[in-house]
């Protein structure tokens, strides 16, 4: 017999009792998920800024980079070179996938209130390795995408169709594996800021 | 460093007298401990929650046959392939044979217990395959050639000073010169080299916390990120991981998630989540081209129908090593196994034998913290029992052990007769006291080794009962 | 210290003061041997509704001593009854050894069952089991339908005497309304929570809420209350050196509370942890609850002369 087969007999001949079907469950939530979010990923070190429109993005990505010191470039994926980014004259742009050193911007399509996580399903035009790739991720997300639940999420998803890599992201890479101590930018991002757009 | 889960003691004796162990150990309490503590009040309704946890994964382990299957077929669906291994020699066997249909020279590693338990790296490397951990923790364990001490958290045992030790001897480019005293200057360290060998390996190799049947994923939780540059810039990805680990669907896996970070290290969620559904799409820029999914029974199944079967249901937190008075004072290192604490206690003896792990279902006081803490409710003390009375029955159980017994339940089945010689214990006790104390009694070598026994009364309670009536 | 203690004060003395004394004169080995076979032999026997039933109903506690308290504390055994009775029970002591619990957590099942056979057919006939010990009183509870579960005939007698088994201070509290004692005890006092009290019979507040009303007694709080003190039965003696570190880090809780007494509700543990710290030289007096509670606290500490 093969593996398989042995394995499955295996498990047949020694499944003893009948288990009913889990009752769902839903977790508990607060009344407004954004003001959730904000508090979540803030909580995990995350920065937030709230900006009205899609054309605050550019200036908003140029002051964080100056804030920082770091140089005005940034590395766009191709489903956000449709932003303006001509409204922020001197912030140079990059389509090649970001190095360890490098800021990137990312489209969030979804977000969750419950833990201020960003939701990015992999597609052709958003690279799910430039979220570990780069030094300082800056992310984009509307108010309205942000749900309450990871399960919120998947059922938003599976209406469609699952992404080969889905990546649910909170806060910036960390680790805590010298002496159970917090360090952030362990593999990915050191920094993660986000922009919620509020109309 | 040799391991042998029957030199539990001897090894835990070097243990407690490790000073540079007790300060990392000292860390359970103030880190993990606590941080568990906060999350689990923060969230609200915990029991129902853990309820919830318990209930889905006894769901999935009764339907455990049809849920690999769907699994299986949900995998090949997308694209990917799904390798079965019965033991840990066709699970090493298996993946050394994807990698050399992929080609693969050098591998880089997502932290995955059942790698350790199959002993996959020093197989690799004998087989002309270079494996490159990158979770930090498992890539300093790695460099000292030493097994991981924890189960989340691999460098556990280790203190920064170790781990700069480690850099320098390993990092032969590393400039002497630079200063490396810092926790931020050893990850900044670790980041620059590991992130070389990210974008210049052939595969990689991943665990996977939950497989979930009705979409054929494999969910992964990672702080680091690690996991995910493992995934997604080699060629040929790999998951191994045991087969208890899959679960209906989806959202199942995202109320255990919760359960999980929580437990583990006091973290709503971790930093990545990521659900792993077969190769890259033909039109995607990155992802692996080749997903392969190795499900290893390695003794699992085994325990299904028994006893000890709800020791299955672990989604491997480490809440219960984290609350273990007993993994508290020894570490990891003492058992000698990859599992350790509770959890090791409760499932070494399933899947190497009771023979060879029955030392550790004996170190427990059975003070039951780490069936209070584990999120999904395995009656831990429950099964490491079990596991005694296996001993016992196979006659591996210490002979001084079974002779004492056997005399004591001799007199303890006659209650007069038992009177009787507890009457004459107590006296003797009394008589034997000095100073309130008695300092030592053949026989009872150990309970004088570290303790004297304090001076009875004298008498007992039934004879003096007896009198009073 | 005094030395002409031998002749102790408990039980207090009702009859037979004549005889108790003449037996209490240690060390004279054969005449201890006398007595205690003389004592042996009279096996009560416990019937039934042997109880007169009174006006406002009393009712009828099966006291479980635990080996411990019978073998080297005899007056805690003493002080359980004195609370119960003043809780407005009836106290009877059935013939009996010890409830199995090493037995059954070294896995020797046979000897388990055994055991729990013959305490289940010695406690039946009560209205309730009460021992002054969390550990015994969880193995009847908690584990004697575990020890008898494939054991059709005895599995529902072992199911009804674990409903009615109780720790002593809960039963108090809990069954009984307990609200204080009148007892008196000038110490600082730290309380030791015993696993198996704390997580198995959900003992906690109880001994510390009739603590307080013990007059001239402080209580103060352990840093960790919830860790074990590495007692464990045979636990201390398979592994005796991660049972003497568990015992020192207690022992340190302990002493950074500046307490000059610890209390606990089980001899086990306060044997292994006033062992220790006779080892150590630590100055620390140790006592069963019940003793204090009881007003017996006059009485030599553990180990103490």
């Amino acid at each position: 017999m093969s593996a398989r087969e042995d394995i499955l007999a295996a498990i047949r001949a020694r499944r003893a009792k009948a288990v009913a079907a889990p009752p769902s469950y839903c977790a508990p939530a607060p009344p407004d998920s954004v003001q959730a979010f904000v508090e979540h990923a803030t909580r995990a070190n995350a920065e937030v800024r709230l900006i009205a429109n899609e054309t605050e993005i550019p200036q908003a990505v140029a002051e964080l980079l100056r804030a920082r010191n770091l140089p005005a470039i940034v590395h766009v994926p191709p489903n956000a070179s449709n932003l303006p980014w001509n409204s922020a004259p001197g912030l140079m742009r990059e389509r090649a996938a970001p190095g360890p050193e490098d800021a990137a911007v990312a489209i969030a399509p979804f977000g969750i209130g419950e833990t201020g996580t960003l939701a990015y399903p992999s597609a052709t035009d958003a690279p799910a390795s430039w979220h570990f790739r780069a030094g300082f991720e800056i992310a984009v997300i509307r108010a309205e995408d942000i749900l309450m639940r990871m399960e919120d999420v998947i059922a938003r998803l599976k209406a469609t169709a699952l992404p080969p890599t889905l990546n649910f992201v909170t806060g910036p890479s960390r680790t805590g594996d010298i002496e159970q101590t917090l360090e952030l930018g362990a593999h990915g991002p050191k920094v993660l800021a986000i922009l919620i757009i509020q109309d | 460093m040799t391991l042998d889960p029957r030199a539990f003691r001897e090894a835990g004796r070097a243990a407690l007298h490790d000073p540079s162990l007790r300060i990392a150990l000292g860390r359970l309490k103030t880190h993990f401990a606590l941080g568990r503590a906060r999350a689990v009040e923060r969230y609200g309704d915990w029991e129902a929650l853990r309820e919830q946890g318990r209930a889905i994964r006894d769901y999935a382990l009764a339907h455990l046959d049809t849920l690999l299957e769907e699994f299986e077929r949900n995998v090949v669906a997308r694209g990917g392939q799904v390798h079965w291994a019965r033991d840990a020699k066709e699970a090493r066997e298996i993946v050394l044979r994807i990698l050399r249909e992929a080609g693969a020279k050098s591998v880089t590693k997502g932290k995955s217990m059942v790698s350790e338990e199959i002993a996959l790296n020093p197989y690799l490397d004998a087989n002309g395959v270079e494996p490159v951990e990158t979770d930090l923790g498992e890539y300093i364990v790695q460099l000292r050639r030493e097994p991981p001490s924890h189960i989340i958290a691999p460098a556990f045992h280790l203190n920064k000073e170790d781990v700069a030790k480690t850099f320098r001897e390993a990092h032969t480019a590393l400039d002497p010169d630079r200063p490396l005293v810092e926790r931020t200057e050893l990850v900044a360290e670790a980041r620059a080299l590991l992130r070389a060998r990210f974008e210049s390996a052939d595969a990689g190799i991943t665990g996977a916390n939950f497989l979930t049947a009705e979409e054929g994923a494999a969910v992964l939780v990672t702080n680091e990120g690690n996991g995910d540059l493992t995934r997604l810039l080699p060629k040929t990805h790999i998951v191994l991981t045991g087969l208890e680990k899959v679960v209906a669907n989806l959202e199942h896996a995202a109320v255990l998630l919760r359960l999980l970070t929580r437990s583990a290290t006091g973290q709503d969620i971790s930093s990545y989540v990521t659900v792993m559904n077969g190769p890259r799409a033909p039109d995607e820029s990155d992802g692996p081209q080749n997903f392969h999914v190795v499900l290893v029974d390695n003794g699992r199944t085994r325990l299904l129908g028994t006893d000890a079967e709800e020791v299955l249901r672990c989604i491997r937190c480490a809440a219960c090593l984290n609350h273990c008075p007993i993994y508290a004072a020894v570490g990891g290192h003492t058992y000698g196994a990859t599992y350790t604490g509770p959890i090791g206690a409760a499932l070494n003896p399933g899947l190497m034998g009771v023979g060879v792990a029955h030392r550790h279902p004996n170190a427990s006081t059975f003070c039951g913290r780490c069936a209070e803490v584990c999120p999904v409710k395995i009656p831990l003390p429950t099964i490491m029992r079990h596991w005694r009375a296996r001993e016992y029955a196979s006659g591996l159980a210490p002979k001084s052990m079974t002779a004492g017994l056997g005399a004591w339940a001799f007199f303890a089945k006659r209650p007069a007769l038992y009177r009787f010689a507890a009457g004459i214990v107590a006296c003797a006790l009394k008589f034997l006291a000095r100073n309130g104390r008695v300092h030592s009694l053949p026989l009872l070598h150990n309970w004088f080794l570290v303790r004297d026994f304090p001076a009875p009364q004298g008498k007992t309670f039934h004879a003096l009962w007896t009198a009073r009536q | 210290m005094r030395r002409d203690r031998d002749v102790r004060e408990f039980p207090p003395a009702r009859k037979k003061e004549a005889g108790l004394a003449a037996v209490s004169r240690l060390p004279r080995f054969e005449q201890c041997l006398y007595s205690i076979w003389g004592n042996c032999r009279k096996t009560r026997v416990v019937q039934p509704n042997a109880v007169e039933e009174s006006r406002a109903p009393r009712p009828r506690v099966g006291l479980f001593i635990t080996c411990l308290v019978d073998l080297v504390r005899p007056q805690v055994g003493f002080a359980a009854v004195k609370l119960l009775e003043q809780a407005g029970c009836d106290v009877e002591v059935p013939a009996q050894t010890c409830c199995g619990q090493p037995a059954w957590n070294s896995g020797a099942d046979k000897y388990a069952a055994d055991l729990a056979r013959q305490v289940i057919a010695a406690f039946e006939p009560f209205d309730y089991v009460v021992a002054p010990s969390g550990s015994c009183a969880g193995m009847i509870k908690l584990h004697y339908p575990e020890v008898l579960a494939n054991d059709a005939r005895w599995l529902p007698r072992a199911r009804a005497l674990a409903a009615k088994t109780h720790e002593l201070i809960s039963f108090l509290v809990n069954v009984r309304g307990m609200k204080g004692v009148d007892a008196h005890c000038a110490a600082r006092t730290c309380y030791h929570d015993s696993c198996s009290s704390l997580r198995e019979m959900r003992v906690r507040e109880q001994p510390r809420e009739l603590l307080a009303s013990v007059d001239g007694l402080s209580l103060s709080e352990l840093k960790e209350p919830e860790v074990c003190c590495g007692f464990g039965g045979l636990f201390s003696v398979k592994y005796p050196e991660i049972s003497e570190r568990m015992a020192d880090d207690k022992i340190a809780d302990a002493q950074a509370t500046c307490a000059e007494m610890m209390v606990g509700g089980d001899l086990g543990c306060l044997l292994h942890l006033k062992g220790r710290m006779q080892r150590k030289g630590v100055n620390m007096r140790v006592r069963h609850v019940a003793e204090v509670l009881a007003g017996m606290a006059g009485e030599p500490a553990l180990g103490e002369t």
